[in-house]
């Protein structure tokens, strides 16, 4: 039973330090993000052209990527944490685990595939 | 020894985020984090839904560019600027504290964080609409 307490402790003190980390991460990329893709930007947004030419850099990509990633990460974890304030049994709580798993997964992937597909267009 | 005082893991239903009664001020900091976070997550995958809009080509995105550019839509994006300052600056606050740093100044520290919220959201609203003429 304490074994069990610690390891549940252990897990969600692990998920609070990755969510502070991921935090202070977005801090810079959507700091850096909101630069680039709306402040320096004539209107404050890009035209499907612009948009095409812009991606297509390949440290921006990574830079959109690298994005996407955390803030999926960081979005799931505190969904993730509203639910385990709920009090959850271990196995309900496993569950949403591995649901929130699939869901943040399949957003990169769309949005991964997205870029790459925007960056093709410029390649037509 | 450890195992003599183990502290129950704390439950609070979201309907309790709306009793503020005699709670302490950190309680309202729990509380906006919670808000702004769901309205976040939420933005996040409407965001993530409309970028789609890209892979249709040119019409369907620049169609949606002229919907971003009018006013309702520019008095949306204040109110996520508001959301992004109060968790980020927040969320800030707690790494520090979590971390051991500033525990005594935590309130201070909330303050400092409201103000910012509030200046560099009149600051990101005078620039937004500074270009809508």
């Amino acid at each position: 039973m304490v074994e069990k307490q610690l390891s549940r402790e252990r897990t969600s003190s692990w998920s609070w330090i990755l969510q502070a980390f991921t935090g202070v991460m977005l801090v810079i990329l959507l700091g850096l993000h909101m630069v680039v893709q709306h402040f320096v930007v004539q209107g404050g947004l890009r035209n499907y052209q612009q948009v095409v030419q812009y991606i297509s850099n390949p440290f921006v990509f990574l830079l959109e990527v690298a994005f996407l990633i955390i803030v999926t990460w960081h979005a799931l974890l505190g969904v993730r944490a509203i639910l385990l304030d709920l009090g959850l049994k271990p196995k309900t709580e496993r569950r949403w685990t591995a649901v929130l798993t699939v869901i943040g997964l399949a957003m990169i992937t769309n949005g991964i595939w997205l870029s790459a597909t925007i960056v093709s267009q410029g390649h037509v | 020894m450890a195992s003599e005082v183990q502290p129950k893991p704390v439950k609070r239903k979201p309907m309790e985020w709306f009793n503020l009664k005699g709670k302490r001020v950190g309680f309202w900091g729990y509380v906006v984090m919670r808000l702004s976070a769901i309205g976040l997550v939420l933005y996040l995958m409407l965001h993530l839904v409309i970028l789609s809009q890209l892979a249709m080509g040119p019409s369907a995105w620049d169609g949606f560019v002229a919907i971003a550019k009018s006013p309702a839509f520019l008095a949306l994006d204040i109110v996520l600027i508001i959301g992004i300052l109060a968790h980020g600056l927040n969320g800030i606050r707690l790494s520090l504290i979590g971390f051991g740093v500033g525990v005594p100044r935590q309130k201070i520290m909330l303050w400092i964080g409201l103000v910012l919220t509030i200046v560099f959201s009149i600051m990101s609203a005078l620039a937004i609409f500074s270009e809508v003429k």
